[in-house]
């Protein structure tokens, strides 16, 4: 079989509806199907004869695991159209918003919750659309030239034979590309789970030792743990996402990770960029700064119940102030369950947490998300100081009830992050490291700590 | 300055803009600069985790030094932070190379690229390569000829060479420097830089005042009536003698730092910010700036050199006594003059320009000073009501501050100056990055916003031609005038302004 050089094309986006961020998107031209055995010397025979003089980016190798089940599910009952692409497409979380109630579950409940694909996967229907995995790519991650773009596509069909796509590369000149010589390859496996399982034994072969891996678990962390453990060994690169799967089990992927040494990044821990950036600058007035040792409450509201992201920001701002973890306990909530816990301050002294669940009318994309903080600090010779931060897109009102006529307040309103997954896994790959933001790394254990064995 | 204990909410939330594996090559590693500013700066951005892991330093010298000799010089020069960090710098000495090069040997630069791929290879630095001439000036043109020889910047999204000042001797040698640089690269790939706009209170020039309404209303020729910018320096010539000799106080800091601030605090609101979008702006606004008196520059610059002075306790030397100095030496350590803009905004505004080494403080500022007041409806405790004045404090005490009128306390109406004062240290608390520490940063980054391009430089040394030539052919026109050291420069200074009726603030 003759190797094919292929060129990125631009094209209008595959999708009827314009994907969420509505940044430019590069799409391949369709890639060969080879058979499963033949990948790898297919590849070779296509560096080494059809791209005779390009030896491709010197970048790094991008693993996804790609299976999109809520666009999946989506497509197949008939409620967005195809083509399947994994991308973030707002036409899917708009239609996601709509199910969410005629499926059974709570109006609060988030679009991108694993409960919504697998409730929706309930549903009959059996429209079919056809699949661009792996061959659309976001130009943010295109322009980075991977060096090998390695998607696995597990479809609905549990009995899918394995496919396998392969392409030569490069993004136009103007997206970063060289305008000559190709830039990488992309491998595409497709199929049922027990075929993707067959794929894995192709995966040591197209990874290789010589460039940096990440992989991006673009999914559940629920999904099984042995595809995790097959995709992503050290000293792999993991993302993930934390706000994706059941809590515990997302806490404990993050602090194994952790453990093991493997440079982690969880994409909910990057949303919390705004909060985290909102409350450092009430306390960037050094006048301010000697109220920050005297802390004694804090409280978070967050979106339905899922409090890892909530967690996680009690968890920084506890490890940056040197609180030590007294104790925590699952609280009744108006909706669900809420988290209680203590802290001890560097002084001895006492630190009320509380996370609570708050219902939404408009839930955010990913579960769990932030919808309020609230910090009192009792300074010495000062009035207290509330400082109260809420989210743009609605209010805090139970953060800002009650009792607070005394003290001084700042009170600040976090932006949403703009960015889609995507560009955020760009920014990632752009400039990644090979070890653990070290922030993430402290705050993971005590957030992990802080989430109660057990509800009430 | 009290001690300030850091935000510790704070702590590696910088990290905004993230640097592509790269690796940058220093030529002249061996210099000074490089260990006393580049590793610094490059290691206080790997302990901000701003660095990737896939980055590499190639030091490139005559010096036949080995990897591990040049790990060891900078870890020695480094000392106190490597004590400090001790782990830190041992994984970033890690990425730290040697390759004895000699720019103007082809052979070495074959070699170069031999070792360049290695590096890349061991790094993962993806082919990403900013090549840093940290050598001597008239090396500019030929490092660049000899870089683009070997093939090192042919790809314009993976390379680019960052130029250290000065960018020439004069507008010419600038006009020639730029044709050399842009044969071998695109303009995209060169940064010209000054460390000044790597500070963070230049830069906030332009966010004081175009992310404000309150502010650009009124920047102009109907209320503002004349602009001071001063660098001032309480050291002498030190150990710079043999540069300083030939360049002066004009070439040294006014070509580049104080015309610099004079682009941002003149400039016309950039239609986005975008790199190109500003310096289109700096450039026009110095294609329109000239001396007060091009025709007789000698009516609108005073030059000054420091004689001797201080203190019984502590004498201090005057130039031509410091070592290295000609003993006759006009060479100036001062330099005042005046400027006008010739576009819509500035029309008749004076701007006035001055620096120098040995005055009383250490300090760079730029004051817009207000125009009076139509009437005078109340006695002034002063006499006069003093002219309301914005004060931009770029170093040291990094603020602003604001001076106008209020209402003396008492039974009478009687008017006296305030200041609102703004201030980063008690804003902000936190020392802000080094200037290279930005501009090694948006380097790699690609950034040139805070770089000097080909238009701008030939702008800038455009507008002091007519006092090169001056000094040039008939310095006899535009003597040194001597002045003790630690006053604040020549008298035939103040009569610059005295002639328009103003006096220079004295901070």
């Amino acid at each position: 079989m003759r190797p094919q050089a292929l060129r990125l094309t631009r094209s209008a986006p595959p999708a009827p509806h314009p994907p969420r961020a509505m940044s430019t998107q590069l799409t391949l031209q369709a890639p060969l199907e080879v058979p499963p055995a033949e990948v790898t010397p297919y590849l070779e025979r296509l560096w080494h004869d059809g791209l005779e003089g390009s030896t491709g980016a010197a970048t790094f190798t991008l693993l996804v695991w790609d299976p999109a089940w809520l666009e999946q599910q989506l497509v197949r009952i008939g409620r967005v159209d195809g083509p399947i692409t994994g991308l973030d497409r707002a036409d899917v979380l708009d239609a996601a918003r709509e199910i969410v109630t005629l499926v059974g579950l709570p109006p609060s409940t988030a679009p991108m919750d694993p409960r919504l694909a697998w409730a929706v996967g309930q549903q009959p229907g059996s429209h079919a659309a056809t699949d661009l995995r792996g061959r659309t790519v976001e130009s943010a991650i295109s322009s980075l030239t991977p060096r090998r773009l390695i998607t696995l596509a597990p479809t609905l069909d549990d009995g899918h034979p394995l496919e396998t796509l392969v392409a030569a590369y490069c993004p136009l000149p103007e997206d970063g590309g060289t305008g000559g010589a190709a830039c990488g390859d992309v491998v595409v496996l497709r199929g049922g789970m027990g075929a993707m399982k067959q794929g894995l034994g192709l995966l040591q072969s197209l990874v290789g030792n010589d460039l940096p891996c990440w992989v991006w678990w673009n999914s559940s962390l629920d999904e099984p743990p042995e595809m995790l453990e097959a995709l992503a060994p050290p000293p792999r690169r993991l993302v993930i996402d934390t706000s994706l799967g059941d809590p515990r089990r997302c806490l404990e992927v993050l602090v194994d990770r952790i453990d093991r040494g493997q440079a982690l990044n969880d994409l909910n821990w990057l949303r919390l960029r705004s909060w985290r950036e909102s409350l450092a600058m009430v306390f960037d007035p050094p006048s301010r700064r000697d109220a920050l040792g005297r802390v004694v409450q804090l409280d978070i509201d967050v979106e339905g119940e899922h409090p890892v992201k909530g967690l996680l920001l009690a968890a920084w701002i506890a490890d940056r102030l040197g609180w030590h973890l007294v104790a925590s306990e699952s609280v009744a909530a108006d909706v669900g369950h809420g988290i209680a816990a203590e802290f001890q301050r560097t002084d001895g002294a006492t630190v009320r947490f509380r996370l609570m669940p708050v219902p939404v009318g408009v839930p955010k994309a990913h579960p769990g998300a932030i919808v309020g903080l609230r910090l009192i600090c009792e300074p010495a010779g000062r009035p207290p100081l509330c400082v109260i931060l809420c989210s743009e897109s609605g209010g805090c009102m139970r953060l800002e009830s009650g009792g607070m006529a005394s003290m001084e307040l700042a009170e600040e309103v976090v932006p949403l992050p703009e960015e889609s997954e995507e560009r955020e896994l760009a920014r990632l790959l752009g400039g990644g490291h090979d070890t653990t933001n070290p922030l993430l790394a402290a705050a993971a254990p005590l957030a992990a700590e802080l989430l109660p064995s057990a509800a009430p | 300055m009290t001690t300030i204990l850091t935000n510790p909410l704070r702590v590696g939330l910088r990290q905004e803009r993230v640097i592509s594996p790269q690796c940058i090559v220093i030529f002249g590693a061996s210099g000074d600069l490089t260990h006393r500013k580049l590793i610094p700066a490059l290691f206080e951005l790997f302990r901000q985790r701003r660095l990737p892991s896939e980055f590499a330093v190639l030091g490139c010298a005559r010096r036949p030094w080995s990897d591990e000799e040049f790990r060891q010089k900078m870890g020695d020069s480094l000392a106190e932070q490597v004590a400090e960090h001790p782990r830190a710098w041992d994984a970033f000495a890690q990425g730290l190379f040697y390759e004895p090069v000699d720019l103007q040997q082809p052979e070495h630069l074959v070699r170069l690229g031999t070792r360049l791929e290695a590096v890349d290879r061991l790094r993962a630095t993806r082919g990403n390569r900013t090549f840093y001439l940290s050598v001597s000036p008239e090396f500019y043109g030929s490092g660049c000829r000899a870089l683009a020889g070997a093939g090192l910047l042919a790809d314009p999204e993976r390379s680019r060479v960052v130029i250290e000042k000065p960018f020439g001797r004069d507008y010419a040698s600038a006009q020639a420097l730029n044709k050399v640089v842009q044969a071998c690269a695109k303009e995209s790939q060169v940064f010209r830089i000054d460390h000044y706009l790597g500070k963070e209170t230049v830069q906030n020039i332009l966010v004081l005042r175009f992310a404000n309404t309150i502010f650009e209303p009124i920047w102009n020729r109907n209320y503002i009536a004349n602009v001071q910018i001063t660098a001032a320096e309480t050291v002498g010539v030190e150990e710079r003698a043999g540069y300083y000799e030939s360049s002066g106080a004009l070439r040294d800091m006014v070509q580049n730092h104080l015309t610099q601030i004079l682009a941002l605090t003149a400039m016309e609101p950039p239609g986005r910010f975008d790199p190109e979008a500003i310096r289109n702006e700096k450039a026009k606004v110095l294609q329109s700036a000239h001396l007060a008196r091009e025709d007789e520059p000698w009516k609108c610059c005073v030059r000054g050199q420091y004689a001797a002075g201080g203190s019984r306790a502590q004498p201090l030397s005057g130039y031509r006594q410091e070592p290295g100095v000609n003993p006759n030496s006009t060479t100036e350590t001062y330099v005042a003059m005046k400027v006008f803009i010739d576009n819509w905004r500035w029309q008749g505004v004076p701007f006035y320009l001055r620096t120098g080494k040995r005055l009383p403080k250490r300090l760079s500022e730029v004051v817009l000073t207000f125009r009076e007041a139509p009437v005078h409806l109340f006695d002034a405790a002063g006499g006069a009501p003093t002219p309301n004045q914005l004060i931009l404090r770029i170093q040291p005490d990094e603020g602003a501050d604001i001076k106008f009128e209020v209402k003396a306390p008492g039974s009478g109406m009687r008017s006296r100056p305030v200041d609102m004062a703004f201030s980063y240290d008690e804003s902000f608390g936190e020392p802000s990055d080094e200037g290279y520490v930005r501009l090694l940063a948006d380097a790699m980054l690609g950034d040139p916003t805070l770089f000097t391009r080909s238009d701008e430089v030939e702008a800038a040394w455009r507008l002091y031609t007519p006092l090169l030539e001056l000094i040039e052919e008939a310095p006899w026109q535009l003597p040194v005038h001597p002045y003790e050291a630690r006053t604040w420069g020549p008298a035939a200074s103040d009569n610059l302004l005295a002639e328009d009726g103003l006096i220079w603030r004295r901070p």
